[in-house]
């Protein structure tokens, strides 16, 4: 965190000394301590995310729609320990989404757009966390809890799970359209233009994503090469994107209403600042 | 090409057109009554055709013509690679099966 | 979106685009550079779509051929040449726009609006002609991606209308006015032609 000795905003009096007691500094001191710990919990869960989601729950690439009975109580059974367990620290961790949607909408409330924008997308997220992860973790961990249960019940539990992960993708799509509008909006200049439109294409892949209700087998169905695949990869480079220019935002962050200032103008202005020369 | 300037347009929509209604005879010249039948021959030239309208599109009606060199290099860098990415996938689902 | 009036291209003669007419090499890049990050993301994205749809095409060759013979050519070639003529009024609109002959510009734009519209209207109709044979987004393989493709395709279309609404839009304000963004909105339009092309030519073409 020592970039954010970097900008306007930041009180003067930082003191030099060990990193240990500067850090402490900061997180009594910094006003955007607030968002650097929205942005590192963004971070810290989309790792776990990742790592309980694929390695250790199986979860994700999701397992075949067509599967028999058998197959599908053979994969609960083989998975049993990673779902039990991963899930556990899902569910530990899931309010980790908060921080994280608070930061993308304190993005769009720092844009000159309404405030209608960051709120709506708030509501939106919050209960978008249900269908969007929580299901699939339920379902699939009270799959995994009773190793006899009747394979065709065990059917039923992973249909829902996986229908509801990849399938309830409208409200992912109204977000990032309400995030795409207050991008192409705002005069503030908080997230570059060309993010905007990447919304609209991670809007669209949650389009394509739709056929899953129909499809049981092919490019189209829950784990096709169109709807999954092709989707995370479009998804991945949206959320490193997004990431990314959060991080960008949070240092470039000056608590003003005006536009946000450049990066390279923060540094002449931190060289003003330790210099007395008001900005 | 250096059109008049106001025949510009019409010119490039007049080649652009005039490749779409090539396609037809294309077509014609594998299909046998009605049935068709494959040929990697006009697969290629389609695709190939198509991948000129693309760049002309990018050229003339996105006026890429007239951007800075790194736009007009970026622009025909993806009808390349759009290019190899489709031929490679038909030739290689050709080959697999 | 900034709404604000752009210094970015000068004008030159009877609309032309810079560097053309006036001996200067003035080069711009059209619209907002961002559109561009949209325009070539979006194109390989879809050309993904077609890899996938070209290797399972030579897997099911038979099929695919059998199915696609209940497209008709015709109707496809109709579809592209609406499209083609739908981006050839919209240049004409950005270059009457850059002219300052904005009556000009807002009739050429409706008119793309129309040739867009009858593309809608030839695309519906076919979709219904092929439901009333029999043939479904589920009947088979070859169906799937033709729905599936001209599907998206009718969508990304329909956000294209959006654009319009914007260049319109724009062009009717006497202050503030922004080439810039009508530029931008006539790149969108054209990427959907450009996909149409070669959406066209591996539905209706490819053997």
């Amino acid at each position: 965190m020592s970039e954010t000795t970097a900008e306007p905003g930041t009180p003067p009096g930082a003191p030099a000394g060990s990193r240990l007691s500067r850090t402490a500094w900061h997180w009594r001191n910094n006003p955007k301590r607030e968002l650097w710990f929205a942005w590192y919990t963004t971070v810290v869960f989309y790792n776990i995310f990742f790592i309980v989601f694929f390695p250790v729950t199986h979860a994700q690439p999701p397992p075949h729609p067509w599967w028999s009975d058998a197959q599908v109580a053979y994969w609960f059974n083989h998975n049993h320990d990673g779902l039990i367990i991963g899930f556990a620290i899902i569910f530990a961790v899931a309010a980790m989404t908060a921080p994280q949607n608070a930061l993308i909408a304190y993005s769009m409330r720092r844009m000159s757009v309404s405030r209608a924008f960051g709120y709506s997308y708030l509501v939106m997220y919050s209960l978008s966390a249900v269908p969007g992860m929580l299901l699939l973790c339920v379902v699939l961990s009270v799959g995994a809890m009773r190793p006899g249960r009747d394979p065709a019940q065990l059917h039923w539990l992973y249909d829902f799970a996986f229908l509801s992960f990849t399938g309830t993708m409208g409200i992912f799509l109204l977000g990032s359209l309400v995030w795409m509008l207050a991008i192409l909006l705002d005069k503030n200049r908080v997230m570059p233009k060309w993010f905007g439109y990447l919304n609209l294409c991670n809007a669209l892949t949650e389009v394509v994503v739709a056929p899953a209700w129909i499809f049981h087998r092919g490019v189209l169905d829950w784990n096709g090469l169109i709807s999954w695949w092709i989707n995370v990869a479009v998804f991945g480079i949206y959320t490193g994107a997004f990431i990314t220019l959060l991080r960008t935002m949070i240092l470039r962050e000056d608590f003003g209403d005006g536009p946000l200032p450049d990066l390279k103008k923060n540094h002449q202005a931190k060289a003003s600042t330790l210099a007395g020369t008001p900005r | 090409m250096n059109a008049q300037p106001k025949r510009r347009p019409l010119i490039v929509w007049l080649t652009l057109s005039a490749i779409t209604l090539a396609y037809l005879p294309l077509d014609r010249s594998v299909d046998n009554h009605g049935t068709y039948r494959a040929s990697s021959v006009v697969t290629t030239i389609a695709i190939l055709l198509a991948l000129v309208k693309a760049r002309y599109i990018f050229r003339e009606f996105m006026q890429v013509r007239n951007a800075p060199a790194l736009l007009c290099r970026l622009t025909d860098l993806w009808v390349l690679l759009i290019g190899a990415v489709l031929l490679g996938s038909y030739f290689t689902g050709l080959a697999v099966h | 979106m900034t709404g604000v009036a752009q210094a970015g291209p000068q004008p030159g003669a009877a609309g032309q685009p810079p560097g053309e007419g006036t001996g200067k090499s003035h080069r711009a890049i059209p619209g907002q550079p961002d559109i561009w990050v949209l325009v070539l993301f979006e194109a390989l994205v879809f050309t993904a779509y077609f890899a996938v749809y070209l290797v399972h095409r030579s897997a099911h060759s038979e099929l695919f051929l059998r199915s696609q013979a209940e497209l008709s050519p015709w109707l496809g070639t109709l579809d592209t040449l609406l499209m083609l003529t739908s981006s050839l009024f919209m240049l004409l609109c950005v270059q009457a726009s850059r002219a300052g002959a904005f009556r000009a510009a807002i009739t050429h734009v409706c008119i793309t609006a129309l040739l867009g519209t009858a593309f809608l209207a030839s695309k519906i109709t076919e979709w219904a002609l092929l439901a009333h044979d029999g043939y479904g987004f589920t009947s088979n393989e070859f169906f799937t991606y033709y729905f599936f493709l001209t599907g998206i395709h009718f969508l990304h279309l329909l956000i294209g209308f959006i654009t319009i609404g914007v260049i319109i839009y724009q062009l009717r304000r006497r202050e503030r006015r922004s080439q810039e963004l009508v530029e931008t909105c006539a790149v969108y339009w054209h990427t959907v032609d450009l996909l149409w092309v070669l959406i066209f030519s591996l539905l209706y073409v490819v053997r």
